[in-house]
C-alpha cells in the first residue's frame, strides 16, 4: 500500500508550527555566533591554547591562521582542466545464490581555454570470488565487503579512477581533481573496524591515490578536493561552543555530564557551519581554512584533511582538501576559483560532478536488468533456484 | 565509399527510410540533399527530409546557457561537455539503390545496415539517380511527418546543382511533376512555387 498522504498532512502542519516557534530563537543564536566569530579573531592565540587543553564531546575544528578570514576568488588560469569522478554500485544481494557486487565508475574530464574538450569515461566492474569480496587480515580474519564497507570501497575506487585520468591526461595544464562527498572516511570512525580493514581501505586504498596527486602537485599545479553540498557539519560552531564555555579547563564530561540542554554552550545549539557562513561570507567568497580534528584524520599524515566553506549563489558548500593543498596558496586559490567556476557553469553544482553522476548512476531498471541477465545466463549453465522465494514474492507482487 | 568523408551512421532503419546520427553536432546535411549508405552489397540512396539536435538522454532537458556570453561559440567553449551530451540526427527517405553497375529507382531489397556509415552523395551519383525521374513518385506518396512538398522542392533544387545546367534539370523535373500531379493542380502549383 502506498503512503497515506492524507494522514501525514496534519503532521506536516505540526512540523511547520514547530519550525516557526524555533525561528525567533534561531535569529538570536545566529547573531551571537556572528559576534563570537568577530571576537575570536582578535584572540586567536587564546583560542588555540584553549583548544589544545579542551576535552569535549564535540568535534571541534582545528585552527589554521585567522578564524574569521574571508577571501574573494582569484582569476582562473587561461587554460586548465577539471576532472570529476563519481560512482554507484549494486550491493551484494543476500537473496541471490551468487555473492557478487558491481561498481560503476564514471570520470569526466573537462578542459577549458584555448582547446576546450571533454572526455567521458565509465567503467562497470563485476566483483566475484572470495578474494574480491572480502578484506582479509594476515592472520586469517576476514570481513565481507558489503553495505557501508562497499560504500567505502567505492570511494577508494572513485579516487583511483580520478587519479588514473590525471595520469593519462597529456595536457600540461593546471588540473583540479574533484570528488563528491568527504575526503574523510567517516565510515571507518563510526563502525570501529579492525585495523586490517582500516589499513586496507585507507593506508593501502585511499592514501596511495592521494600520494599520486601529491607527487604530481610537486612540479605542476595539480590539486585534489572534494565537494560537499548542503553540509550539516558543525566543526566551527563547536569552536564557538568552546569559546562560550565558562569552565577552565574545558571538560564536558566533568562539568556537564548527563546534561543535554541549558548548558552555557547551548546558546549556539541548532546552528550549523553552513548557516553561520551563509551570514558571514559574501557571494563567491571562501572562509578561512580549518583542520578536521576527527580521530581518523591522524592517520592521513601529510594528507590531513582541511576544509573551508564557499558561498555560492544559492548555497554554502564545504570544500575539503588535503593539508598540502591548504598549505600552498596558489593551489588553494585555484581550487577556490575552479570550483566556483564549475558551480556557475553547472547552475549551482560542479558540472564535472553532475555529469559524472549522470554517467555513473545505476537506475532501478538497470538493476533489474542486471539481475535478470545474471539469472538468465546462470540458468543456462546451472538450472535451479537462483534467488530466494522472498525475493521472488517481492518481484511478482501477487494479490 | 570509405575514402569519402563519412558524416554519421545509421541508428534506426527500415526499407523505406533510415535515421542517421551525425558525428558532429549541428552537422546534418541540408534538407533535400541526397545521402548514401550501405545494405550488404547494395548502395542505398536517400533524401534528407528531417533533422534535429537534441539531448542524448531523453529525460534531460536542454536549458539556455548564453545569457552572459557574447557569442554562441563562447557557450560551447565554456561548456565542452555539451558535445558529449547533445547529438544531431537526420532522417532520409530511401529513393533508390545501386547494385553492381545498375541504378534502381525503387525500394531496395534490404534496409540499410544498422551502424552503416552514411556519406553525402557526390554529383555523379546524384546525376545517375536523377537521369530518370521515376523516383518522384516515391517522394510524392511518402507520408512524411514534415511538409512533403517542401522536401520535394528542396531535393530538386539540391539535385539541380549536380548538373551543368540546373535550369534544364528543373524544367525536366517540372514537366514530370506536371504529369504526375495532373489531377492536383493546387499541389503542383505549391511545389513549383517552392522550387523557384
Amino acid at each position: 500500500m502506498p503512503l497515506d498522504v492524507n494522514r501525514i498532512i496534519s503532521q506536516i502542519d505540526a512540523l511547520v508550527a514547530e519550525v516557526k516557534l524555533r525561528r525567533g530563537d534561531f535569529v538570536k543564536k545566529l547573531d551571537l555566533a556572528t559576534n563570537l566569530m568577530n571576537s575570536l579573531d582578535k584572540n586567536t592565540a587564546d583560542i588555540v591554547r584553549k583548544l589544545e587543553q579542551a576535552r569535549t564531546t564535540w568535534l571541534l575544528a582545528g585552527i589554521k591562521g585567522c578564524i574569521n578570514q574571508s577571501k574573494k576568488a582569484g582569476c582562473l588560469p587561461a587554460d586548465f582542466c577539471v576532472i570529476g569522478s563519481d560512482g554507484s554500485h549494486i550491493d551484494v544481494d543476500r537473496h541471490h545464490s551468487e555473492r557478487l557486487f558491481v561498481l560503476n565508475m564514471a570520470v569526466i574530464y573537462l578542459q577549458y581555454g584555448s582547446y576546450p574538450r571533454a572526455e567521458f569515461v565509465s567503467n562497470p566492474t563485476l566483483y566475484f570470488g572470495d578474494e574480491n569480496l572480502n578484506i582479509r587480515a594476515s592472520d586469517g580474519r576476514q570481513i565481507a565487503i558489503e553495505g557501508p564497507l562497499l560504500g567505502m570501497k567505492r570511494s577508494v575506487e572513485e579516487c583511483r579512477c580520478l587519479a588514473d585520468m590525471v595520469c593519462v591526461s597529456t595536457a600540461d595544464l593546471p588540473i583540479l581533481g574533484l570528488l563528491d562527498g568527504s575526503l574523510i572516511m567517516w565510515g571507518l570512525v563510526s563502525q570501529r573496524y579492525d585495523d586490517f580493514v582500516v589499513n586496507e581501505l585507507l593506508q593501502n586504498g585511499m592514501l596511495p591515490q592521494f600520494d599520486r596527486f601529491y607527487d604530481w602537485g610537486k612540479d605542476k599545479r595539480v590539486a585534489l578536493a572534494s565537494y560537499i553540498s548542503f553540509p550539516r557539519s558543525t566543526d566551527v560552531i563547536n569552536l564557538l561552543r568552546m569559546a562560550i564555555c565558562p569552565f577552565t579547563p574545558i571538560d564536558c564530561d566533568r562539568h556537564c555530564k548527563g546534561k543535554f540542554e541549558n548548558r552555557p554552550c547551548d546558546d549556539v545549539d541548532g546552528l550549523t557551519d553552513r548557516i553561520l557562513f551563509n551570514k558571514i561570507l559574501n557571494k563567491d567568497e571562501r572562509s578561512a581554512v580549518f583542520i578536521s580534528r576527527s580521530s581518523i584524520n591522524d592517520r592521513y599524515g601529510k594528507h590531513r584533511v582541511c576544509f573551508f566553506y564557499l558561498k555560492l549563489d544559492e548555497e554554502v558548500a564545504r570544500i575539503e582538501i588535503p593539508q598540502w593543498v591548504a598549505d600552498r596558496s596558489e593551489l588553494l586559490d585555484f581550487v577556490h576559483s575552479a570550483i566556483l567556476d564549475q558551480c556557475q557553469k553547472g547552475f549551482g553544482y560542479p558540472v564535472c560532478l553532475s555529469e559524472a553522476h549522470e554517467l555513473a548512476v545505476i537506475t532501478g531498471t538497470d538493476r533489474e536488468q542486471f539481475w535478470n541477465l545474471l539469472d538468465q545466463v546462470m540458468q543456462t549453465d546451472q538450472p535451479g533456484l537462483q534467488s530466494s522465494l522472498k525475493q521472488r514474492s517481492k518481484k511478482l507482487r501477487w494479490i | 565509399m570509405d575514402l569519402e568523408q563519412k558524416i554519421g551512421e545509421v541508428i534506426e532503419t527500415s526499407n523505406s527510410e533510415f535515421l542517421t546520427q551525425c558525428y558532429k553536432l549541428d552537422d546534418a546535411p541540408s534538407l533535400g540533399s541526397m545521402v548514401k549508405t550501405r545494405a550488404k552489397e547494395y548502395t542505398i540512396y536517400g533524401v534528407v527530409y528531417y533533422s534535429a539536435t537534441h539531448s542524448i538522454e531523453p529525460g534531460r532537458r536542454i536549458i539556455a546557457r548564453g545569457r552572459s556570453a557574447e557569442t554562441e561559440e563562447e557557450v560551447y567553449k565554456a561548456n565542452p561537455q555539451l558535445e558529449r551530451l547533445l547529438c544531431t540526427d537526420f532522417r532520409a527517405l530511401v529513393i533508390g539503390y545501386a547494385h553492381e553497375s545498375a541504378v534502381r529507382q525503387h525500394l531496395p531489397p534490404f534496409p540499410a545496415s544498422i551502424y552503416a556509415f552514411v556519406y553525402n552523395a557526390n554529383h555523379e551519383e546524384v546525376k545517375r539517380l536523377t537521369q530518370s525521374l521515376n523516383f518522384l513518385n516515391l517522394l510524392l506518396e511518402g507520408r512524411l511527418p514534415v511538409m512533403t512538398d517542401d522536401v520535394i522542392a528542396a531535393f530538386l533544387r539540391c539535385a539541380s546543382q549536380a548538373y551543368e545546367s540546373p535550369r534544364d534539370f528543373l524544367i525536366k523535373a517540372g514537366k514530370e511533376l506536371a504529369w504526375l500531379l495532373s489531377d492536383d493542380i493546387r499541389r503542383l502549383d505549391s511545389i513549383l512555387k517552392r522550387i523557384n
